[in-house]
C-alpha cells in the first residue's frame, strides 16, 4: 500500500505511540482489503463506547484531534444524568457510569464535540459535498453520503476511530466514484400520498428490504420534502436491507437527475412502490388502536427543533395519562434551543423525558418493567426495538400525532 | 487432512487450538457474551460453548457496528479465541480480528464449516495460509 512520507513516520511512532497504533490498524486493515491507500479525512464522527484501556492507549501521546469529531449518541437508552428518571435500574446505572466517565475525560482532554448525536449535521459537523469523512452510525453515514455527499464507508468502531485519530481513511469502497451510483431507481405509483412521517418510513423501510443490496435513486419526491420528511425516508433504508446510498433526485448533491444518479448507465432495476405495498410494510407493526400503550419513543433518528415544536403543540395544557411514557431522544444542544422556546418546559410539564441517548437501541438498558407495549413514528425505531427485544415488548407504529394520542393526553389541573 | 486459505492478517503469528464451529453467521455482538467467553445464540446447540483460546470457524458475520469493541471486552476479559477462519469475511470480523491481534484467514478451497467439526485440532501457519487438521 502506498503511503506517504508522514504517514510512513506515523507507523514507525515518530509521533507517539497512540499514533502509531491506530495508523497500523487502518495499514493492516487496507492491505486485506486492497486498498491502494489513505486519503485525508475532513471530518469524523465516532462512537463514544470505546473500552476505556483501549482509547488510553490509542490516544496516548495526541494532544488534538486533526479534524472536526463529533460523538454519536451513547448506544443504550441509558443516560448518565436522566436515568431515575427514565425508570432504569439503578444497578444497571452504576456499572456504566464508571466507564463513562473515563471516557469523558479523553474526549474533553482532545477535542471530540461531544454533541451526542446521530444527526452531526446539525451540531457543526457539516463537511462539503466530495469531501471524505468517517462517520459511524447507519443513520449518520446514508445521511452523510446521499444527502451531504460526502464520502464515507460503513466502517466499524476501531477502523472509525483509528480514522479520527489520524485523520485518515482507507480508499476503498464508496470513497471511489464509481461505486456511488444508483442502480435501481425507485419510482411511486400514481395513487401514493406521502404525507406523515411514517408514510415517508413506510418508502423507505420497504424499498430497503426490496432491494437488498446496492445503491438506489428515489425518483418522485416532492421538492418541498422537509429534512424531517428526508430523514424519516432515508434513515430505514439502511435498515431493512444493505442500501449505501440513497440519492433523490433534484435533492440530494450526487443526483440533478436520474441519469446523474446512475452515472449514465441503465439501471440494473426499476422498482415502482404502490400504495399497497406501504399499507403491507406498515402493517409489520400494524397499529391497534383498542391496545394500550406504555411507553411511546420519538427521535430515531434524533428529533429536531422543528419536531420537538409539532410536539410542544400538540402536549400543551396536557398531561400524560398515568403510568405512561413519554421519552424523546435529541442532543442536548437541541434541547437547548427546544427549552429557550419554550417547547421543553411544555414538553416536561406533560411528562415527557428528553435524553440525548439512541432510542433504537435501548434494549442495551433495561426497559422500566411495566412497559409491554411500545408505540414509535419510526421504522428504523420500530425495527431495532422489536428485533433487539426478542419479542418481549410489542411494537406499533403510526403517525407522530397518533403516538401523542395514544398516551391518553389528558387537561392539565389549571394552576 | 489439511485446507489452505488466504491470510488476511496473521494477528501474533502461528496458532493452534480446538475449533467451533458454527454453520449460520456469527456476530461478537448478540451471539457472545464478552464477560464469559461464552455463546449467547439462544437454542443454537453451541450455546454455553466457550470460545476462550478456541478457533472460530464461520460462514461469514452478521456485522455490527461496536463488535470490535465487545470482541476488546472479551481479551481484557482473558475469553477472546485464539483465531478466525471464515469462508468470506466481512469487514466488521477483520476489525474484531486486528482490534484483539488475532490470525484471520478467509477464501477458502472449501466450505470449512462443512469440512471441519467442533473439537478438530488445528494448526495454522500465518505465513502460508496453510492448516493442519487432526480429529
Amino acid at each position: 500500500m502506498y503511503l506517504t512520507k508522514y504517514e510512513q513516520e506515523m507507523a514507525q511512532g515518530k509521533y507517539g505511540p497512540g499514533l502509531q497504533k491506530a495508523i497500523n490498524i487502518l495499514i493492516r486493515y487496507g492491505k486485506a482489503c486492497g486498498a491502494e491507500r489513505l486519503v485525508e479525512i475532513t471530518s469524523a464522527h465516532v462512537m463514544p463506547k470505546e473500552p476505556p484501556e483501549l482509547l488510553s492507549q490509542f490516544t496516548e501521546g495526541i494532544e488534538e484531534l486533526p479534524v472536526t469529531t463529533t460523538t454519536h449518541p451513547l448506544m443504550s437508552a441509558f443516560n448518565p444524568e436522566k436515568w431515575e428518571a427514565m425508570g432504569i435500574p439503578a444497578d444497571f446505572a452504576a456499572a456504566e457510569l464508571a466507564e463513562h466517565e473515563e471516557r469523558q475525560k479523553i474526549h474533553g482532554d482532545l477535542g471530540f464535540i461531544k454533541c451526542y448525536s446521530c444527526l452531526p449535521m446539525h451540531l457543526g459537523n457539516l463537511p462539503q459535498k466530495g469531501d471524505y469523512i468517517s462517520w459511524i452510525g447507519s443513520c449518520a453515514q446514508i445521511l452523510g453520503n446521499s444527502l451531504i455527499g460526502a464520502k464515507t464507508n460503513k466502517d466499524g468502531t476501531i477502523v472509525n476511530l483509528c480514522s479520527a485519530l489520524t485523520g485518515r481513511a482507507l480508499y476503498h469502497g464508496l470513497l471511489l466514484d464509481e461505486n456511488r451510483y444508483a442502480k435501481v431507481v425507485i419510482k411511486l405509483a400514481e395513487d401514493i400520498r406521502l404525507e406523515t412521517d411514517d408514510d415517508y418510513g413506510a418508502l423507505g423501510y420497504y424499498v430497503g428490504g426490496h432491494v437488498i443490496i446496492g445503491n438506489v435513486v428515489f425518483d418522485g419526491i416532492p421538492k418541498s420534502a422537509t429534512f424531517d420528511q428526508l430523514k424519516y425516508l432515508i434513515a430505514p433504508v439502511a435498515t431493512s436491507g444493505s442500501v449505501h446510498i440513497c440519492h433523490v433526485t433534484g435533492i440530494t448533491p450526487e443526483a440533478p437527475t436520474v441519469e446523474a444518479a446512475l452515472g449514465g448507465k441503465e439501471p440494473e432495476d426499476i422498482v415502482i412502490v404502490t400504495r399497497q405495498d406501504l399499507e403491507k410494510t406498515k402493517n409489520i407493526f400494524r397499529y391497534d388502536p383498542d391496545q394500550p400503550v406504555d411507553l411511546v419513543i420519538i427521535g430515531c433518528p434524533h428529533v429536531t427543533v422543528q419536531e420537538a415544536r409539532r410536539i410542544a403543540k400538540i402536549l400543551k395544557d396536557k398531561k400524560i395519562a398515568e403510568g405512561k411514557r413519554l421519552w424523546l431522544g435529541l442532543s442536548d444542544a437541541t434541547c437547548t434551543i427546544v427549552r429557550a422556546m419554550g417547547d421543553a418546559g411544555i414538553i416536561e410539564e406533560a411528562g415527557g423525558v428528553f435524553s440525548n441517548t439512541c432510542q433504537a437501541t435501548i434494549p442495551d438498558s433495561p426497559l422500566p418493567e411495566n412497559v409491554q407495549v411500545v408505540m414509535t413514528n419510526s421504522f428504523k425505531g420500530a425495527h431495532y426495538i422489536n428485533s433487539l427485544q426478542q419479542g418481549k415488548v410489542r411494537v406499533m407504529i403510526s403517525s407522530l400525532e397518533e403516538c401523542l394520542k395514544a398516551l391518553n393526553l389528558q387537561e392539565a389541573q389549571v394552576k | 487432512m489439511q485446507i489452505t486459505g488466504r491470510v488476511l492478517d496473521r494477528g501474533q503469528g502461528r496458532v493452534e487450538g480446538e475449533a467451533v464451529v458454527f454453520e449460520v453467521p456469527f456476530s461478537f455482538i448478540g451471539d457472545f457474551d464478552p464477560a464469559s467467553g461464552k455463546v449467547s445464540m439462544s437454542g443454537h446447540p453451541l450455546f454455553g460453548r466457550s470460545l476462550k483460546d478456541k478457533i472460530l470457524v464461520i460462514p461469514t458475520s452478521r456485522g455490527g457496528t461496536i463488535a470490535p469493541y465487545i470482541a476488546y471486552y472479551a481479551k481484557k476479559n482473558k475469553v477472546s479465541p485464539a483465531a478466525i477462519l471464515c469462508n468470506i469475511a466481512d469487514t466488521i470480523t477483520l476489525e474484531c480480528a486486528l482490534t484483539i491481534d488475532i490470525p484471520i484467514l478467509d477464501n477458502f478451497t472449501e466450505d470449512i464449516t462443512k469440512v471441519l467439526l467442533t473439537g478438530d485440532k488445528l494448526e495454522i501457519n500465518t505465513d502460508t495460509g496453510l492448516v493442519e487438521v487432526s480429529r
